[in-house]
């Protein structure tokens, strides 16, 4: 049942989310060809116009990546839609597993397009070359291999962005169990559960930090006098604890939708 | 064992109880009318026994079972709104019904939608309000369930399409199973009620057989109805 609930939300999503993903693309492709030609002033003008719209199209996915998950999970479970949702035979965790495998999918999907709009409007050998000597310094700096800091940093960003997602489901799933200004409570409940999760993170990291002097000095002084070892270690402890949050969160969020739900 | 049996079932929204210690027993192949007034509590009961609200206290149970998937799977359900996804086509929809209940009779559906003059190709947000609910109606009375619980389904449809959706209901369930509608349009339901549960402030103020209430008040349903909560 999981798979057939998927189904329908992948359509809603593609609805809604491919025009971004086309236009991106359409723009990357127009600032490609226009950046080509040769330039004048309203060639130039062009340009710049081209380049951005593309930059607010791929803010767009995000953003929209982000607020259609929102909308989906509240209007499928909570608002009109919601008659249908809840009495399918389905459980309240394929209910709710749906909407958590759409936004990571959707995450990755907007990913690719962002990665795909920036290379099909900037590659070339020269910015190729930039963008690899720029990380290779970095990585150089720190003694890590490209790989590392590239994954890393992109699990980091993720994990975070789709941790902030979930608060939000958290958020909504408390605020429809109040009943007035619910949507009011949901933004209210959101914002604490995410303050929560990014205080709960600062935290355990200190907690590391009483064994690392490295780390605590983050804590400490204002200057980044953090090692090389201790960054990798950062970087691991901080995507670790993302991970067994976005878990626990989802299980907070299934505890407290398997409680029932009071439909308006 | 019943088919519905609601066991001291309460409801309550911020300390105002809506619902006061209901208790309803219901057997296969009865037609029952959930009657009265608008804001009694009707909508309320029938969200709990489709797990859309959840009970203060008390116990719902179909075919002995608590409510979830396995009630999920034997009650058929129209809303008092329309609930559907209007970015879908009808086709669409009914791809939806026939991918979650087994149950689900598309040749039938099919048969109801040409009957009605609806089109399967056409989108729900180009539809009026009142072919949207037809649709809905259309879609719930084919699945082959044991228990159809009908919220209001005449309210938005013209009185001459009321005729038709009353014979759809008549002749599109077993006799094994039963309905329950919920309406405040009673002079145009009461020929097809087998019993009737009069509802009012939250509480069950009558219920029993249809045909032994008219020979015992030598009245109409219609008229018990309206002497019982006249203003």
């Amino acid at each position: 049942m999981l798979v057939k609930l998927l189904k329908y939300d992948l359509k809603y999503m593609i609805r809604n989310m491919s025009i971004f993903y086309i236009l991106s693309i359409f723009f990357a492709i127009t600032t490609r060809i226009l950046f080509s030609l040769e330039q004048s002033v309203i060639i130039n003008i062009i340009s710049h116009i081209s380049m951005g719209c593309m930059i607010s199209m791929l803010a767009s996915i995000l953003i929209n990546t982000m607020m259609r998950s929102w909308i989906r999970f509240r209007d499928s479970l909570y608002k009109d839609e919601a008659y249908l949702t809840h009495t399918l035979p389905v459980t309240k965790n394929e209910l709710y597993n749906s909407k958590f495998f759409l936004t990571l999918i959707f995450f990755f999907i907007g990913f690719f397009v962002i990665i795909l709009s920036l290379f099909i409007a900037y590659y070339s050998k020269d910015n190729w070359l930039a963008i690899t000597n720029f990380i290779k310094n970095i990585t150089i700096g720190l003694n890590m291999s490209t790989a590392f800091l590239v994954t890393m940093f992109i699990i980091v960003v993720f994990l975070e962005i789709f941790n902030a997602i979930q608060c939000g489901f958290y958020g909504i799933i408390l605020g429809y169990q109040k009943n007035n200004g619910k949507l009011g409570y949901s933004v209210l409940f959101g914002f604490i559960s995410y303050l929560v999760a990014q205080f709960l993170v600062l935290f355990l990291i200190f907690i590391y930090g009483l064994f690392d002097s490295s780390i605590m000095e983050l804590f400490k002084t204002a200057a980044v006098s953090i090692d090389v070892n201790s960054f990798k270690i950062l970087l691991i402890i901080a995507s670790l604890l993302y991970l067994v949050i976005i878990y626990v969160m989802s299980l907070l969020c299934k505890k407290s939708f398997n409680k029932g739900v009071n439909i308006e | 064992m019943e088919l519905l049996e609601i066991k001291n079932l309460n409801k309550s929204f911020d300390n105002k109880e809506i619902l006061k210690n209901i208790n309803i027993n219901v057997s296969g192949g009865k037609i029952i009318g959930l009657l009265g007034k608008n804001g009694v509590g009707k909508t309320t009961l029938i969200k709990l026994i489709n797990d859309l609200l959840t009970p203060t206290s008390g116990e719902i149970l179909v075919n002995g079972k608590k409510v979830g998937v396995e009630t999920k799977k034997v009650i058929s359900y129209l809303p008092e709104r329309t609930y559907l996804n209007k970015n879908m086509k009808v086709s669409e929809v009914i791809d939806y019904f026939k991918d979650f209940y087994d149950n689900f009779d598309e040749n039938k559906a099919k048969k109801l939608l040409k009957d009605l003059d609806l089109d399967v190709n056409e989108h729900l947000s180009k539809m009026s309000k009142g072919m949207q609910e037809k649709v809905s109606l259309v879609l719930v009375m084919s699945r082959n369930a044991d228990l159809y619980i009908l919220d209001e389904p005449l309210g938005g449809v013209d009185p001459a399409t009321r005729d038709y959706i009353l014979d759809t209901i008549l002749s599109n369930f077993n006799e094994k199973a039963s309905v329950i509608i919920s309406t405040h349009l009673i002079a145009d339901i009461e020929r097809i009620l087998d019993e009737v549960i009069f509802i009012d402030k939250g509480e069950i103020v009558l219920q029993g057989d249809a045909d032994k209430l008219r020979n015992k008040e030598k009245a109409s349903i219609d008229e018990i109805f309206r002497r019982m909560f006249k203003c």
